[in-house]
């Protein structure tokens, strides 16, 4: 042990005077951020939507699925959505072909009244194809709203059925009247688009710091590379101590760089940025989490390379390429399906859902349980391959 | 392999290395085939052949750091492995290649080494110190290795594998790319790290240096040690004798006969203006063949003594020149 932490504070002593490392450990992940949440001060990752609602009802059931579920969507503080006004159906259908409406929802006329009949009410969802989410939210929305008239229409008629004789339609009118308040408010919260919002600068700061992290977090497997490289490896061999403690040494200097300069870009970015990232203990162990993922992959990639200069290359290839697929760089919450079902093979995507997930107060730990667990679970499946890998290039057979 | 009979220094004391029987493959390329030799305290013995004869293969086994296929390597009573430390902290390795951090000072470099072999605090300190001293680098150890010449990065790599005081120093052609005169003080320090009573391995491709340093050389070729022993045992295996030219003046006939009588010397020619004499031990026989040639009237002008050297036994025995 003695010898591994010897390895690692010769490795940190060569990283500290190499400033390059510096750069990259702390300085270009936080001027990015700093660049980006200034530029982009919606985040990045932040999921808007925009949609048209055309009502030819007019009646009390469409004014009351407008002026309830979709006006909260539409909501300047906690909505996620813009109302537009269009002229017309056509015209709905058009912008929306065109994308520059994600869905338009159309309320036929004689809605209220089939609804207040008890008959068959339909509300349209006219989505873009390409906005998939926006689809999705709003048609979740209407079903959600109609599902409630549902509720309220059997519970009306389950009354009616418990006092017997003829339905008086003045009761029946009381009684829906009555039944409405009681039934949940339709809200937005816990949805998938609410939870997974951050400001512009906790959100840069993560992505980029989860970005930088994975250039980092190489140096330590790069750096047996370099030892055989520049000739000093065989020497760490000849010296008495087990071969794993080389790798050891090269690991927890790895360690430490990586994780200390995430300790500080958060830290930085909280105080000059003005970055939320949530509960400390929580973010905490994500970060560790980010920190073991992205050694062992990078350890892995390494491992698999002949030469310092190919494993490079590979590293640099496999950061960008993770980042994009990790939503990074840009919201996943516009991107196709398929993308964000590959985005969960990505350190990135767990990483920052896990920093989206901590956002609302009060959150903590257990929140961010399957990012952490995702996490761990990729560097450590990774990691092994990588140290087996590591340590028989430490020993030429 | 040509067998003969081992120097006086490896029969007295007891062996620090003994390999037997070393193989090691590559692929389709036997590297070293059969592989054994010993080495006592306080001996040097060489392992001279041309590059790719096995030489930094065998060291690279001896030290640990590579794989064998096949054979035992024991340092100082302990078998030596890949894994083995307790071995492996009785040696002083110092690679072909140069095994030292640029961008670490002399200091640092001796610094993490020691510590890699269990050294630290003063004893660490002082025994830095010291070797900064030997190596003459003691007035630039503050300095990053990167701003070193050549010379001075050979006398570090040096340096650093007498750190923990080994008891056996392996050598891997520590002068190759080295300016004569770095190259003279590297082999005056191995000379007195011999004379210190040392064990000490040093693979050279180079003739001279395994002549001037080595108590005993194995000639390596193909992955095989062809023959080893004492310069005298090597060049007698071939029969190659001494020849000592003198230019003279006098009856060059009565002298000859006169030489020829003489222990030691297995012939004696007259020929254009002097003799050529064929002797056993031309340095050893010298003052008393200039003394029987003046007797016998000879006025010696000049002496010119040609020994056999290992060149022409590794000559003779793989049929090509060590630098081939």
């Amino acid at each position: 042990m003695r010898a591994a932490l010897a390895i690692a504070a010769k490795d940190l002593r060569q990283r500290v005077r190499d400033r390059s490392a510096i750069v990259l450990a702390v300085i270009a992940p936080f001027a990015l951020a700093a660049v980006f949440s200034v530029l982009m001060p919606s985040g990045g990752n932040e999921f808007t939507a925009r949609y048209v609602i055309i009502d030819d009802d007019g009646g009390p059931i469409a004014t009351a699925f407008i002026d309830g579920p979709m006006a909260a969507l539409a909501d300047p503080e906690t909505g996620v959505a813009e109302l537009v006004e269009v002229a017309s159906e056509a015209e709905a259908r058009e912008q929306v072909e065109a994308g520059e409406l994600d869905a338009a929802v159309l309320i036929p006329e004689g809605f209220s009244d089939a609804v207040l009949a008890g008959g068959g009410a339909e509300l349209t969802i006219v989505g873009n194809a390409d906005a998939t989410l926006g689809t999705e939210v709003a048609r979740a929305v209407s079903t959600a709203f109609m599902d409630e008239l549902a509720s309220i229409r059997l519970s009306v008629a389950a009354v009616l059925h418990a006092e017997g004789g003829t339905p008086d339609p003045a009761h029946a009118a009381e009684l829906a009247e009555r039944a409405q308040p009681a039934t949940a408010p339709l809200s937005l919260g816990g949805t998938l688009a609410d939870s997974r919002q951050l400001g512009a600068a906790t959100f840069y700061a993560a992505s980029m710091a989860i970005f930088f992290l994975f250039f980092t977090a190489q140096f330590g497997a790069l750096s047996l590379l370099g030892e055989r490289r520049g000739g000093t490896l065989p020497r760490l061999v000849a010296a008495p101590i087990a071969p794993w403690t080389i790798v050891a040494g090269k690991a927890l200097g790895s360690f430490v760089l990586a994780a200390v300069s995430m300790a500080v870009l958060v830290v930085s970015s909280t105080l000059l940025l003005g970055a939320s990232w949530g509960d400390p203990l929580a973010v905490a162990i994500l970060v560790l989490g980010a920190v073991v993922a992205a050694m062992g992959l990078t350890a892995l990639i390494t491992t698999l390379s002949r030469t310092e200069e190919q494993a490079g290359a590979w590293n640099s290839i496999a950061a960008v390429t993770l980042a994009i697929l990790g939503g990074a760089f840009f919201p996943l919450a516009r991107g196709p399906e398929i993308l964000q079902q590959v985005s969960l093979l990505t350190p990135h995507s767990w990483f920052l859902r896990g920093i989206s997930d901590l956002g609302p107060a009060g959150t903590g730990i257990e929140t961010v349980l399957p990012s952490i667990g995702a996490l761990f679970a990729i560097g450590l499946v990774t990691g092994a391959v990588g140290l087996a890998r590591a340590g028989r290039l430490a020993v030429a057979r | 392999m040509v067998a003969t009979q081992p120097s006086a220094a490896a029969t007295v004391a007891a062996p620090i290395l003994t390999c037997n029987g070393l193989r090691k493959r590559f692929g389709g390329r036997q590297a070293v085939d059969g592989v054994g030799f010993e080495i006592a305290q306080g001996e040097t013995y060489g392992l001279l052949g041309p590059n790719g004869a096995g030489k930094t293969t065998t060291i690279s086994i001896v030290c640990g750091i590579l794989a064998r296929d096949e054979g035992t390597v024991t340092v100082a009573g302990q078998p030596l492995d890949v894994g083995s430390t307790k071995a492996k902290g009785a040696i002083g390795y110092v690679p072909q290649d140069l095994a030292i951090y640029p961008d670490l000072t002399a200091r640092e470099n001796l610094n993490f080494f020691g510590r890699l072999y269990g050294m630290g605090g003063r004893d660490l300190a002082r025994r830095v110190d010291e070797i900064l001293a030997v190596v003459d680098l003691a007035d630039r150890a503050k300095e990053r290795t990167e701003h070193f010449s050549g010379g001075m990065k050979r006398r570090l790599n040096i340096g650093i594998g007498l750190l923990h005081k080994p008891r056996l120093l392996l050598l891997d052609e520590p002068t190759v790319g080295v300016d004569p005169q770095s190259r003279n003080a590297i082999l005056e320090s191995v000379e007195a790290l011999g004379r210190e009573g040392m064990a000490i391995l040093y693979t050279t491709h180079y003739m001279e240096e395994a002549e001037r340093l080595c108590h005993r050389v194995g000639i390596i070729d193909t992955g095989t040690i062809r023959a080893e022993g004492t310069r005298r045992e090597l060049v007698a295996l071939i029969g190659q004798r001494d020849k000592v030219k003198l230019t003279a003046t006098g009856d060059l006939a009565a002298a000859a006969r006169s030489l020829a009588d003489f222990a030691g010397v297995a012939d004696a020619t007259p020929n254009d203006g002097g003799l050529e004499l064929i002797v056993d031990d031309a340095r050893g026989a010298l003052p008393r063949l200039l003394q029987t040639a003046a007797d016998a009237g000879l006025a010696v002008t000049t002496v010119e003594v040609v020994e056999p050297d290992l060149e022409a036994v590794f000559l003779h025995l793989t049929g090509r020149a060590l630098r081939d």
